[in-house]
C-alpha cells in the first residue's frame, strides 16, 4: 500500500510539472499581454513606455528564465505578484479559497443528496413511469448552461420578491440566514446540475448489483425490500459513486465559473476570469495549478479510498 | 348646526395637513449626518486609483471621493461651463497678462489624509509630472493626458499657498482642463506609483479597504477641509461584473447609486415600473459613439468615401435602434442644452447623415458612384469593433446601413488588449468608436481626438488648415466669438468625415430617493465626489 | 473435386435467419426499446434539419437590424420576438443552430477522433508508451474543461476555428482514455492473439481488427460529448470568448444585453436558453440510449 501511494504521489508531482508547462506556454501564445491591457485603459499604445513597464514587471526577461523563476519561486511559497495589483498573488488569493470551496463542497452535497436517493428510486423502479420522470428530470439539469439557470434564477427573485440575495459576502457569523442563502441558492443551481451524473451512476451501480445473485438469494429468503437495498446493495453500489464524486468536482469547476459570477460571489473562479481577461498571469498560472492540485489530489484521495473500500484493487496491480 | 361644527373641524383638520405637508418638504430637505450609500461599479479598479495613469472612468469615478482638484465643476450644478467652476484646494484664482497666466492662491488649512500638509509644492509636483516637464520630480507610467498641458510653459510656486502656470500662448480653456475629475492633485511625498494599490488624497473620503475584485470601502475624511462635510460616514463601492444581476441589485435596494453613464433608456422603463420612487436623472454623458475610419489607406483616404459612410448611416435610426431612443443628435462636442459649445438643431440637421434616411442614402450612393463604387464593384470593408456589447451594437448597425448603399462591411472582433495598438498603428480600415470627453471643452476634444500626431487620433487625421483653426479658438478671448469658431469647426469636420459622430449618449442616472443632494452632470466624468450627498433613511 | 464450403446452398429459413435486419426494423426495435431516445434522437434530428436549412427556415435576415421594432414581444411577425436591436429572434435562433450544431459536431468529433486514435494506440502498444501517453493526457485532463477552453480560446483568438479547436482539446484525453479502456479488453481476446501469432503486423491488427470493434464506445463517447460542447461553446460565447460576431451564438444571445433587457423582453433570456437546454438534453438522451444499445458494459461508466 505504501509503495502505492508513494508511486502515485510522485507521478501526481509530475503531472503537475507538465501542467505548469502547459499552463505558462498557453498563455503567452495568446495575443496582448498586460501592458496592452494597461495601455488600453490610457487609450493609447507608445513603444517606449512599453518597454520600461515590461522591464518593470519583468516579463522583458526570457520566457525559459521566467518559467524557471516561476517555478522555483512557487516550491519555497512565493506565488509572485500580480501583474494588475502589484501586490502578492497569495495575498490576494487567500481570502478567495474559502468561498470557492464552500461553493463547491455544498453543491456536492446537493448533488449527493438529490442523485443518490433519485438513482435508488429510479434503479428500484426501473423503467416505470417513475424511472422515466426522474430520469428526464435529472438530465434537464444537466442540459441547461449553468449561466442561465443562475440568470433565470436572479431575475425572477427580483421580478417577483424585489429581493436577490447578497451581492456582498456575508460571513455565516454575521448573519446566519443570509448567509445560508448566499450560498445556498448557487449550491442549489450546480449542485442540480451534477446531480446527473451521481444519478445515473448510482442507477446503473445499483441494478448490477441487484441483478447479482446474493441479492437475489436475500429476495428469494423473503427479506424485506428496504432491507435487501440499503443493507446489501447499496453498501456495493457505494465503490463508483464515490469515484464519480471525484470525477464530478473537476467538472463542477466549471459550473463554478459561471455561478460565482452571476452570484457575484467573492470566489476562486470568478477571480479567474478577470485574470484571464487582464492577461495577468501570475494570478492565472497559480489559480490554475490550485485548482489542478486540488483535482489530482482529491482524485488520488478518491483512488486511494476505492483502494480502501475494494480489497481487490488494494491486493490486486 | 351639527354639520357645521363637522366641516370646520374637518376643514381645519384639512389646513393643518396642507400646511403641514407644505412645510414639512422645507424642513425634511435640511441635510442629515451619517448612514453610508452603496455605489455601483461594473468592473474592478484598473488601475487602482492612479486616474493620472488612465483614461476610463473605471478608474476616475470610484476615485473621486478620495481626491481633490485645484478647481472642480460644481458638484450641485447639472451644466458645466466656465461659469460653474468652483475652487476646492484654490480659494481664489485670477487671470494674468491676458489669459497668459493662471494665479492660485490655496486654501491653508487642508491636511493629506495621512496627516501631512498640503503645499504648492504638491500642485507642481502633479502638473510638472503630468506635463513631462523637464525638470519633473517624477514620471508617470502611462500618460494619457500630457497634451493637456502642453502649452504650460512653466510651474511656479512661489510660497507655500500659491501657484502659478505660466503658458506659451493665452489659453483660456486652461482651466476648463484643471477641472476634470481627470486632473486630481497627487501628494508630492508619496510614490506615484503608489496610487496604482492606494490613495493619499484630500478629498472627503478615504480609502478603508480596497478588497480587489470586491469593493471599495470609504470612510468619513475628519479632517475634511470643508466643515461639516461630508455628510455621510462611508461609501461602498461594489463590483458587480454581470449586468443582470448590477441592474437586480439596483432595483431590489442593495445598491443605492448607479454608475454614471450606466442606465440606459430601457433599464430606466424597467426600474421605474418596478419601483416608481427610484430617482432618474437624465443628462448626457458627453460620451459619443463614432466611427473611425483610417484615412491613412485606400479607400478613406479619399474624402468623398469617407463623406458616404457617413451620409448612409441614419443617426435617428442608430439612436433607436443601439439605444432605445437613449441619445441624442451632436457633433463632436455635445449639444445643446447638454453642452456649451455644441451646435444647434438647425445646424445638425444640415449635416451629412442627419437629414430623412433615404435622401442621405442616395447621396451616400452618388458619392460612391463618384468615387468608383457600384453594385457591380462594391466595396468591401472590415469594420473593426471590441466584443464590448455598446460597441457590438452600434457596429451591427452601421454595416447593416452601409449594406444598403452597396458597401460590404463584415464585423471583426476586436479583443480589448488588441485594440488600441491596432488602431493607434493604423492596421484597421473601419472601426467603431467610443470618445469620452473629460471635460466640455474644446481644446481637450480638438488636441486629443484631431490633431496631427495625436496618439488619441486614430484616423491619423491631419489637416494644417484645421490646426490653424484650432490654434485660433484657444486663443481667443471673446466667448461669442469663441463659440462661433468652434461651431464652424464641428461643421468641417463632419464635412471632412476623419470620424463622424454618429450620436451622443444619455444617461437616466438612477439612485434611491434616499439619496439626497446628488446632482448629476452632462458629463459622466466629473461628478460625484460625494461631498454634499446626504441620506434621508 | 470436393465441394468447397463457400457453394453449400443454405434453406431459406436458415438464410432468412441469418440476415442481417433491415435498417429500419433496427430503427423501429430502437424507437420501441428506447423511447426516450428515440425522443432525443428525433430532437436532434429537428434541430439539424433546421440548422442545414437554416436559410429556408428563417423568416428574416438574422443579422439585420430595424430600428422600428426593437424589443418586441412574440407576434405574427416575429414569432419569438424581436431584440433591442430589433433583429428577429427566431431567425437569430434557427442560425444559432447551425453554429452550435457546426461548432458540437466538429470540437466532440475532432476531439474524439484524435484522442481515439491516440487511445488506441497507446492502448495497444502498452507497456512504456501506454505509460508515458496517459501521464502526458492526465496533464490535459487535470485542467478542468472549461478553464482549458477559457484559456485555449483567449490564446487564439476569437473566430469560429479557432472555438473548435478550443473546445476539441479538452475532450482529447477524455476520448482517448475511454478508448484505451476498451481496447484494452479487446486486445486479450482469442482471435488477436491468433492474428498475432499467424504474424499480421502490429498497426495491421489495431486498425483492421480492433479499431472496428471500439465503434460502438467510439460512438457513444461522440454523441456524450456533444452535448458538453454545445454547452460548452455557449458558457464561452456567454463570457465574450466564443463564436464571434456576426454569427449569430445562442450564448451570446444571452449574455449583456438579454440580461439588460430581461425585464421588458423575457423573451430575449428564455429561447436562446431553451434552445441550448433541448439541444444538450436531446444528444444526452440519444446518447445514453445509443450507449445502452451498443455497448452495455460501459452502463456503469
Amino acid at each position: 500500500m505504501k509503495n502505492y501511494v508513494a508511486q502515485r504521489l510522485g507521478i501526481a508531482i509530475l503531472t503537475l510539472l507538465g501542467m505548469s508547462i502547459v499552463i505558462f506556454v498557453l498563455l503567452r501564445l495568446a495575443p496582448g499581454d498586460i501592458v496592452d491591457i494597461l495601455f488600453s485603459t490610457g487609450g493609447y499604445v507608445n513603444a517606449d513606455e512599453r518597454k520600461a513597464i515590461m522591464k518593470e514587471l519583468g516579463i522583458d526577461k526570457p520566457l525559459v528564465t521566467q518559467y524557471l523563476e516561476w517555478l522555483r519561486n512557487f516550491m519555497v511559497g512565493d506565488l509572485g505578484k500580480s501583474y494588475r495589483y502589484d501586490q502578492p498573488a497569495w495575498d490576494i488569493i487567500r481570502p478567495l479559497i474559502p468561498v470557492t470551496v464552500e461553493l463547491a463542497a455544498l453543491s456536492i452535497l446537493v448533488a449527493v443528496c438529490l442523485g443518490v436517493p433519485t438513482g435508488v428510486i429510479s434503479a428500484v423502479r426501473q423503467d416505470t413511469g417513475l424511472d422515466y420522470v426522474l430520469r428526464v428530470f435529472s438530465l434537464a439539469g444537466l442540459s441547461m448552461p449553468a449561466f442561465w439557470l443562475g440568470m433565470v434564477i436572479i431575475l425572477g427573485l427580483v421580478s417577483w420578491l424585489q429581493w436577490i440575495p447578497p451581492v456582498t459576502y456575508v460571513g455565516p457569523r454575521e448573519n446566519f440566514w443570509l448567509h445560508a442563502v448566499q450560498f445556498g441558492l448557487p449550491a442549489l443551481a450546480v449542485g442540480y446540475r451534477s446531480s446527473a451524473l451521481i444519478m445515473r451512476i448510482t442507477r446503473s451501480a445499483l441494478l448490477e448489483v441487484m441483478r447479482e445473485d446474493y441479492i437475489r438469494t436475500a429476495w428469494a429468503k423473503g427479506q424485506s425490500e428496504r432491507v435487501v437495498i440499503w443493507r446489501h446493495a447499496l453498501k456495493n453500489a457505494i465503490l463508483p459513486v464515490v469515484t464519480v464524486i471525484g470525477i464530478e468536482f473537476a467538472f463542477l469547476i466549471g459550473g463554478l465559473v459561471v455561478t460565482e459570477n452571476v452570484f457575484n460571489l467573492p470566489g476562486v473562479a470568478r477571480f479567474l476570469v478577470q485574470a484571464i481577461l487582464w492577461r495577468d498571469y501570475p494570478i492565472v498560472q497559480n489559480l490554475v495549478m490550485f485548482i489542478a492540485v486540488v483535482v489530482i489530489f482529491s482524485n488520488l484521495f478518491v483512488d486511494m479510498l476505492y483502494g480502501f473500500l475494494d480489497p481487490r484493487v488494494r491486493y490486486g496491480s | 348646526m351639527r354639520h357645521a361644527a363637522l366641516v370646520t373641524t374637518i376643514a381645519g383638520l384639512a389646513l393643518g395637513a396642507v400646511t403641514a405637508l407644505t412645510l414639512t418638504p422645507a424642513i425634511a430637505q435640511a441635510p442629515k449626518s451619517g448612514g453610508t450609500l452603496n455605489v455601483m461599479l461594473r468592473e474592478d479598479l484598473a488601475q487602482g486609483f492612479a486616474t493620472h495613469e488612465t483614461s476610463t472612468v473605471a478608474t476616475s469615478t470610484p476615485s473621486l471621493p478620495c481626491f481633490s482638484n485645484l478647481v472642480f465643476f460644481d458638484q450641485s450644478k447639472k451644466n458645466e461651463s466656465m461659469d460653474s467652476v468652483v475652487g476646492e484646494l484654490a480659494e481664489k484664482w485670477s487671470w494674468q497678462d491676458n489669459y497668459k497666466n493662471l494665479v492660485f492662491f490655496l486654501r491653508k488649512d487642508v491636511k493629506w489624509h495621512d496627516g501631512k500638509p498640503f503645499t504648492s509644492k504638491d500642485v507642481k509636483y502633479t502638473f510638472d509630472m503630468v506635463r513631462e516637464a523637464p525638470d519633473a520630480a517624477a514620471k508617470l507610467r502611462i500618460n494619457p493626458r500630457k497634451d493637456w498641458y502642453a502649452n504650460v510653459e512653466h510651474i511656479e510656486a512661489p510660497d507655500p499657498y500659491t501657484v502659478v502656470f505660466r503658458l506659451k500662448r493665452p489659453q483660456p480653456s486652461l482651466l476648463l482642463m484643471l477641472a476634470s475629475g481627470y486632473s486630481p492633485v497627487y501628494a508630492a511625498h508619496v510614490p506615484a506609483a503608489s496610487y496604482r494599490t492606494g490613495c493619499v488624497g484630500t478629498g472627503p473620503f478615504k480609502v478603508k479597504e480596497w478588497r480587489k475584485g470586491e469593493f471599495v470601502e470609504y470612510v468619513k475624511n475628519p479632517d475634511f477641509f470643508v466643515k461639516g462635510r461630508p455628510y455621510l460616514d462611508g461609501l461602498k463601492y461594489i463590483v458587480i461584473v454581470e449586468r443582470g444581476t448590477r441592474t437586480a441589485a439596483l432595483q431590489s435596494g442593495q445598491l443605492d447609486v448607479a454608475f454614471p453613464g450606466e442606465t440606459g433608456r430601457t433599464s430606466m422603463e424597467q426600474l421605474k415600473k418596478a419601483v416608481p420612487t427610484m430617482v432618474f436623472q437624465p443628462v448626457a454623458q458627453n460620451v459619443s459613439d463614432n466611427i473611425i475610419m483610417n484615412t491613412k489607406k485606400p479607400p478613406f483616404d479619399n474624402p468623398k468615401v469617407r463623406l458616404a459612410v457617413s451620409y448612409a448611416i441614419d443617426r435617428r435610426g442608430l439612436i433607436q435602434a443601439a439605444h432605445q431612443g437613449g441619445a441624442v443628435l451632436g457633433a463632436a462636442m455635445a449639444p445643446k442644452p447638454y453642452g456649451f459649445w455644441g451646435m444647434l438643431e438647425k445646424d445638425l440637421l444640415a449635416l451629412p447623415g442627419y437629414g430623412k434616411a433615404d435622401e442621405m442614402k442616395d447621396q451616400a450612393r452618388k458619392l460612391l458612384r463618384e468615387a468608383g463604387i457600384t453594385p457591380q464593384n462594391p466595396l468591401k470593408v472590415e469594420v473593426g469593433v471590441r466584443a464590448i456589447a455598446i460597441y457590438l451594437d452600434m457596429a451591427s448597425f452601421v454595416v447593416n446601413e452601409l449594406k444598403q448603399v452597396g458597401i460590404e462591411g463584415t464585423l471583426k472582433q476586436v479583443e480589448t488588449a488588441q485594440w488600441h495598438p491596432m488602431a493607434t498603428r493604423g492596421e484597421y480600415q473601419m472601426g467603431a468608436n467610443l470618445t469620452g470627453l473629460g471635460t466640455d471643452d474644446p481644446d481637450a476634444n480638438f488636441y486629443e481626438n484631431y490633431a496631427c500626431g495625436s496618439p488619441r487620433n486614430y484616423s491619423q487625421y491631419c489637416s494644417e488648415e484645421m490646426m490653424k483653426a484650432f490654434e485660433r479658438q484657444s486663443q481667443e478671448l471673446d466667448i461669442k466669438k469663441r463659440v462661433a469658431m468652434v461651431i464652424d469647426i464641428q461643421k468641417r469636420l463632419e464635412q471632412d468625415a476623419p470620424r463622424p459622430i454618429l450620436a451622443q449618449r444619455l444617461d437616466y442616472f438612477a439612485h434611491w430617493s434616499h439619496v439626497k443632494g446628488l446632482v448629476a452632470h452632462n458629463n459622466v466624468y466629473n461628478f460625484p465626489r460625494f461631498t454634499d450627498v446626504w441620506r434621508d433613511k | 473435386m470436393a465441394a468447397s464450403p463457400a457453394t453449400v446452398e443454405l434453406p431459406a429459413t436458415t438464410r432468412a435467419a441469418l440476415a442481417r435486419p433491415g435498417a429500419l426494423t433496427v430503427l423501429g426495435r430502437f424507437v420501441r426499446k428506447k423511447p426516450l431516445g428515440a425522443a432525443g434522437g428525433f430532437i436532434m434530428l429537428v434541430i439539424t434539419v433546421t440548422a442545414v436549412f437554416a436559410n429556408l427556415a428563417e423568416t428574416h435576415d438574422p443579422i439585420a437590424t430595424d430600428a422600428a421594432q426593437t424589443l418586441g414581444a412574440p407576434s405574427a411577425a416575429h414569432w419569438l420576438g424581436s431584440d433591442h436591436l430589433g433583429r428577429d429572434v427566431y431567425s437569430r435562433i434557427v442560425h444559432g443552430a447551425r453554429v452550435s450544431l457546426i461548432v458540437g459536431l466538429a470540437s466532440s468529433v475532432l476531439g474524439s477522433f484524435f484522442g481515439g486514435i491516440i487511445g488506441l494506440l497507446s492502448g495497444y502498444a502498452g507497456g512504456k508508451t501506454d505509460l508515458i501517453t496517459q501521464r502526458v493526457l492526465d496533464i490535459f485532463q487535470g485542467l478542468p474543461l472549461l478553464v482549458l477552453a477559457m484559456v485555449m480560446s483567449a490564446a487564439l483568438g476569437a473566430s469560429i476555428e479557432n472555438v473548435v479547436i478550443a473546445i476539441s482539446v479538452p475532450i482529447i484525453p477524455r476520448a482517448a482514455r475511454v478508448i484505451r479502456s476498451s481496447v484494452l479488453s479487446i486486445r486479450e481476446m482469442q482471435y488477436v492473439e491468433a492474428a498475432r501469432a499467424v504474424g499480421v503486423r502490429h498497426l495491421r491488427i489495431a486498425f483492421r481488427h480492433i479499431l472496428p470493434n471500439t465503434m460502438g464506445p467510439f460512438i457513444v463517447l461522440m454523441t456524450a460529448q456533444l452535448g458538453s460542447a454545445i454547452l460548452v461553446e455557449a458558457t464561452l460565447s456567454f463570457l465574450g470568448l466564443g463564436v464571434p460576431e456576426p454569427y449569430p451564438s445562442w450564448g451570446r444571445m444571452l449574455s449583456v444585453s438579454a440580461a439588460e433587457y430581461a425585464q421588458k423582453a423575457p423573451h430575449l433570456v428564455i429561447f436562446p436558453g431553451l434552445a441550448i437546454s433541448l439541444a444538450v438534453f436531446g444528444s444526452n438522451l440519444l446518447g445514453d440510449a445509443l450507449r445502452d444499445t451498443l455497448d452495455p458494459r460501459l452502463r456503469g461508466a
